[in-house]
């Protein structure tokens, strides 16, 4: 039976012709830019995620404590919530790193009457603690320690990045929804030219005693193979996008964002479109679907 | 097999109703083979669709095969259709398929399993006298080519009742001759046959129970 479904589904697939090609190719675009977005996407999280790894708190001190001092500071900083790792940095090492960046001037570092520089802990934050609140409540907490002078370094700029990926995917969702319901839209008109076109076979399959959903389920089994051919074609699009303009702008990428490689699509997101437009195909035949006899 | 109890059928149209059937009571018993007689408009059709529940009476009751109809519900009307064959005067045959295709067409969407398919479709075909024209499309058809094949297209499913809506309305006597022995041998298969005309003279030929319908009313019930 499943075979016949099949065969009649493919058989109005080819009654619909050019409206059956827009909608397919208008379920495409769609989901070809929503998987730009979510491309592009995915590529900033991963861009955040590895800044993340890499910010670092430091918490500057008013004074350079003694060996002892300084180790109990930095294993009370340790015990603290949203804290990874800290690093005792003493004016000495701070010196001694001004040097190294300053390289063939650092002989002017010799110059100065005293080391201006001040002792610091360098703080990794846990992943709780390198969000905006996160951040906010570990900066909070190292400014209330008494042996604190200022504490330097924080999250937000990353948050604001973190805010305009957030953006980039409400976009990618508003455009993405207007294409799908513009998509759905020409399925069911697709769906309802073949629905024309079949209602004598639907009255005769209805007349010798067809159960309903053989009637109906054809309707929305082309509806669906639609949008399964569109999305295919849209990752068929994607691919070819990401295999020629991804190498162009790699290094681009990675001087901006700090990321090696773009990354396309997993797998799993892959399967995901797939189905979102088999599902919006669906969805279209559905729509338009014969008004069952009552 | 069929029974009326007082049955009315009333159109609507706008504030103005019709009446269609008017208090027709009858029965049928299986194995019968029972003529409709009556001019167009006489309520022939409108008793039909009642039969196969394409309609629902307006007062009274309908019962076919031990069934009453009018409170059945979507699934129960299917498979009340499955033991009645239909044909009507427009054979109604699929312009895309062809004759084979079409009697196949029925027996797959009832689900039918493929292997035995194609014996039962050249077994309805020849008992039309249409083997030969398998292959042909519904255009390629003679009025009365086309009828056979519709009525292979209902006996395919070997149905309990044959309700034939005026088959032979629209052909010439020697075609209508042809479909009515058909018809005949259906009925000496042991299928129950209702057969619409308004053609008293066939209907007096075929010497079998006749109703008659006028106006909607039955006025005459002999044979």
């Amino acid at each position: 039976m499943f075979g016949f479904l099949l065969g009649e589904a493919l058989r109005d697939l080819r009654r619909a012709g050019s409206v059956a090609v827009s909608a397919i190719l208008l379920i495409s675009l769609s989901l070809a830019a929503l998987g730009a977005f979510w491309l592009l996407s995915s590529n900033l999280g991963h861009a955040v995620a590895q800044l993340r790894e890499r910010v670092k708190v430091v918490v500057y001190l008013e004074r350079e404590p003694s060996t002892r001092d300084a180790s109990a500071l930095v294993e009370r900083v340790r015990r603290m919530p949203g804290v990874a790792a800290v690093r005792y940095v003493g004016k000495t090492e701070a010196l001694g790193t001004l040097k190294h960046v300053l390289g063939k001037d650092a002989a002017v570092v010799d110059l100065l009457p005293q080391n201006p520089l001040p002792a610091s802990l360098e703080i990794t934050p846990t992943a709780e603690g390198a969000t905006l609140e996160g951040a906010r409540a570990l900066v909070t907490r190292l400014a209330a320690l008494p042996e604190t002078e200022e504490v330097g370094g924080g999250v937000e700029w990353m948050d604001r990045f973190a805010h305009g990926q957030r953006l980039l995917w409400l976009f990618a969702l508003g455009v993405g929804a207007v294409l799908a319901g513009a998509a759905i839209l020409t399925v069911a008109t697709a769906t309802a030219l073949v629905l024309h076109a079949r209602r004598e076979e639907m009255e005769i399959m209805r007349l010798v005693g067809a159960p309903e959903h053989v009637v109906r389920l054809p309707l929305l089994m082309q509806g669906m193979m639609q949008g399964l051919i569109g999305a295919v074609l849209a990752v068929w699009v994607l691919i070819g996008c990401y295999a020629i303009i991804g190498p162009r702008i790699e290094p681009l990428v990675t001087e901006t964002l700090g990321i090696t490689r773009l990354a396309f699509l997993r797998p799993l997101n892959v399967v995901s479109l797939m189905a979102a437009g088999t599902l919006l195909g669906g969805l279209g035949g559905w729509l338009a679907r014969g008004r069952p006899e009552s | 097999m069929i029974e009326l109890h007082r049955v009315s059928k009333i159109y609507a149209v706008g504030p103005v109703k019709v009446p269609a059937l008017s208090d027709v009571s009858f029965r049928i018993a299986k194995g019968e083979f029972v003529t409709l007689c009556g001019p167009s408009g006489s309520g022939k059709t409108t008793l039909m669709r009642l039969l196969y529940r394409d309609d629902v009476p307006s007062e009274g009751e309908v019962e076919v095969l031990g069934e009453e109809l009018t409170h059945l519900s979507r699934a129960e009307v299917a498979a009340l259709r499955r033991s009645i064959g239909i044909v009507f005067q427009d054979a109604k045959l699929l312009p895309g398929r062809t004759v084979y295709e079409n009697v196949a067409f029925v027996l797959r969407v009832l689900g039918t399993p493929r292997r035995e398919i194609t014996g039962r479709v050249f077994d309805a075909l020849r008992a039309v006298g249409l083997s030969a024209r398998a292959q042909a499309y519904p255009a390629q058809l003679s009025q009365g080519e086309a009828q056979r094949a519709a009525l292979a297209r209902a006996v395919a499913r070997k149905p309990l009742l044959l309700i034939a809506d005026e088959p032979t309305g629209s052909l010439d006597d020697s075609m209508a001759a042809e479909v009515l022995d058909i018809v005949k041998d259906i009925w000496a298969g042991g299928t129950t046959v209702l057969f619409a005309t308004h053609q008293v003279a066939l209907a007096a030929a075929l010497q079998r129970r006749t109703l008659t319908l006028q106006g909607g009313r039955l006025v005459k019930d002999e044979g």
